[in-house]
């Protein structure tokens, strides 16, 4: 990710602070490589404005440093902070601690430490248990130093537990030694982190367990026996991360709330299409994995983070499944706000932020959808987005890995904040309106190719006319015989939509089946999927019908509406296009004499060959 | 195979720059590390960043002895080739 380091240094040049979206890619990246660049490159960071929180940091190490601190910098500008960091020299951890000899307004001191501040030199390793009272003792030692430095100081001290180097356990031959000396380390580690009981200010990171759950390597050899240096990188990183966490909590950076999408991310599979009983959730995978979502999400919201519902569908089946579907955890009074409509979720996201009198910047917003996430990051940069697409096993994790919502300690308000919110939100109205966001659909690049079906399509085509429900002009299904049909009738006309955006290829996601005689094109059915809504698809559809009947001679082009329980979002949606209701469900349209309605921002690929086999399709039956 | 101090160069030259804070140019007309800050912190800063922009681990003897720029896009080359 070299445009991420690029980009911080050149905000840092102008002398600016990396704006929000930066910020929230530092948190989100996982390779210390690059965070050691971005820490180097915040080296320079000034705040003339004061957006971001200053903090001061020290740390003290019983060992070489190496890149911390340039990790720290990295993690603590992505949580909001402008850090000053001082590291205090190098083979003076006692005396700095026992003295007070780092900077004293820190507001977080973190001490690095490894196993050879614990061990004794002369570890007998046939009766390894022998260390046992050493090791007690140093651990005192240890503890009374923390309260020497803490004298005085409203400073968060940051200690982590320390792993048992493998060639030490190794070289311990008998396995009941072996276990005597494992035994020991767990006892000291437990020992850390009860310092946190002992020192209300101290906090203790699990290294240890941490690294067990990680791809990195605790140590490279070379590096600790060349700089004393006893942690790669990565491990480095896992502990900046986790002071990170600890500063936002701290400081008051957390967020508050979690707006989340239904389906495909709450739910497997898409409401509108497969109903109530047909989402997947609970049972075994996938289920399982949204039904894990479902019960942390709601282990979040007792502990205080805000929930809101934004997912693009109708709002009476969603509140049905809601309510009804057995597996669901998160029942409609589980959020506080909850804006089911088919406007655009920034401008959603926005409206909830009012109602609940927060700001935007303390949202999370987790959808499975590229198009969705995209729309709230362009307008909305300061929303942290989480991505719920792909394995959904993953989905709890990339929830929770962050921490995002991190807080030092429960209060009784955060356990009734959601209740709080809820009420605030229930005052508000949200029937949400169909805004466009016009900037954002421009830079998608979004390009639509309506073609004739062919025998390659004919399958898919079908099965939109099966399984689409919302867009579903008039319930009509053709099947893949019926559409098949129309590849040479000179009567009829079956079209599929394709649709690719900057964010990729959505495929065929539509189809429309025509009638035609020489003065008037009826469609039959127009089904287009539920992914490509709201960006305009279907006014470019008719736009490229419309020319295709002008170029046939056609005077009339003829719409129809077949209400259905479903299909509310397409009502309407002839007399958008520009159509002239006629009663009965049936509107037209002049073409060429009326304008194209298609939007501004879709190109349109109408590829020569697809218009000249319609064009001859025409000439033979003139 | 066929990697070379030619082929390596200009990346070699670009993160030790980043590191010594030099004008790779500059780098190049003065390539003797020892006329900068070459000390322990600037040499690690370097291994970590030539080892992840070329995927590889140096021989910490090698990279030890290694007095220019060119130098050290020889060990990286060498490295690469074994």
């Amino acid at each position: 990710m070299p445009e991420l380091v690029d980009a911080l240094k050149a905000a840092v040049g102008a002398g600016t602070v990396p704006g929000p979206d930066l910020r929230l890619a530092l948190i989100q990246t996982d390779d210390a490589s690059v965070l050691r660049k971005a820490g180097r490159a915040l080296a320079k960071l000034t705040d003339p404005d004061g957006r971001l929180r200053p903090l001061r940091l020290s740390v003290v190490a019983a060992c070489t440093v190496g890149p911390l601190e340039s990790l720290l910098r990295a993690c603590l500008v992505g949580a909001g902070a402008c850090p000053a960091i001082e590291v205090t020299p190098y083979g003076a951890f006692e005396l700095t601690l026992a003295t007070g000899g780092f900077d004293r307004s820190s507001e977080l001191l973190l001490c690095l430490l490894d196993e050879s501040y614990f061990l004794p030199d002369d570890l007998d390793v046939t009766a390894p248990q022998a260390a046992g009272p050493y090791l007690e003792e140093r651990l005192a030692q240890l503890s009374g130093l923390l309260g020497a430095a803490l004298r005085g100081s409203e400073a968060t001290l940051v200690l982590h537990t320390v792993p048992l180097p493998r060639a030490l356990r190794d070289t311990v031959l008998s396995l009941r030694a072996r276990g005597a000396l494992t035994r020991l380390w767990h006892r000291l580690n437990a020992g850390l982190l009860e310092l946190a009981e002992e020192h209300p200010q101290v906090q203790v990171v699990d290294l240890v367990g941490l690294l067990a759950e990680s791809q990195v390597a605790a140590r490279d050899q070379r590096l600790h026996k060349y700089a004393d240096l006893p942690y790669t990188d990565g491990a480095l990183l896992i502990l900046a991360t986790e002071v990170r966490r600890i500063a936002q909590a701290r400081s008051g950076l957390s967020r508050k709330v979690l707006a989340l999408d239904l389906d495909n991310t709450l739910w497997g599979g898409v409401l509108g299409e497969v109903g109530p009983q047909g989402v997947e959730l609970g049972g075994l995978y996938p289920g399982k994995s949204f039904a894990d979502l479902q019960r942390t999400v709601s282990r979040l919201r007792e502990q205080g983070v805000v929930l809101v519902l934004a997912s693009k569908n109708d709002p009476d089946p969603v509140d049905e499944a809601l309510r009804r579907h057995p597996a669901v955890l998160l029942r409609p009074e589980a959020f506080s706000v909850s804006m089911v409509n088919w406007a655009p979720k920034a401008g959603n996201l926005r409206k909830a932020a009012d109602a609940l009198g927060l700001g935007t910047d303390s949202f999370v917003f987790m959808d499975d959808s590229d198009f969705e996430r995209g729309g709230v990051a362009a307008e909305l940069p300061e929303i942290a987005i989480i991505d719920a697409s792909g394995e959904p096993a993953q989905l709890v994790d990339s929830l929770v890995r962050h921490g995002w919502f991190d807080v030092v300690e429960l209060t009784g308000t955060d356990r009734r904040r959601p209740e709080l919110y809820r009420a605030r939100g229930l005052r508000n109205d949200f029937s949400g309106g169909f805004s466009r966001a016009e900037d954002y659909l421009k830079a998608l690049d979004l390009t639509v190719a309506i073609e004739p079906v062919t025998r390659f399509t004919v399958a898919r085509a079908a099965q939109l006319a099966a399984r689409t429900n919302q867009f579903n002009l008039t319930g009509v299904r053709f099947d893949e015989a019926a559409t098949a049909a129309m590849i040479d009738a000179p009567d009829r006309l079956a079209l599929t939509v394709s649709v690719t955006d900057r964010f990729g290829d959505e495929g065929l996601v539509g189809a429309l089946w025509v009638e035609r005689t020489a003065r008037r094109w009826s469609v039959l059915n127009l089904a287009l999927s539920c992914r490509v809504l709201s960006r305009g698809v279907e006014f470019a559809i008719v736009g490229r019908l419309a020319e295709l009947a002008e170029q046939a001679g056609a005077q009339v082009l003829e719409g129809r509406f077949t209400p259905s329980a479903k299909n509310s979002v397409a009502e309407g949606f002839w007399e958008k296009a520009g159509f002239v209701p006629e009663g009965g469900g049936v509107f037209t349209f002049a073409p060429g004499r009326m304008p194209d309605p298609t939007p501004s921002w879709i190109t349109r690929v109408d590829s020569a060959g697809s218009a000249k086999s319609v064009d001859r399709v025409e000439s033979e039956e003139q | 195979m066929g990697n070379t101090v030619d082929s390596v160069g200009a990346e070699v030259l670009e993160v030790l720059g980043e590191v010594l804070s030099q004008d790779p140019e500059a780098l190049r007309a003065q390539p003797v590390l020892a006329g900068y800050d070459w000390d322990s912190l600037a040499s690690l800063e370097a291994l970590a960043q030539l080892e992840s922009a070329f995927g590889v681990r140096l021989d910490l003897r090698a990279f030890q002895a290694v007095r220019t720029v060119e130098e050290m896009a020889a060990l990286v080359a060498a490295t690469l080739n074994s």
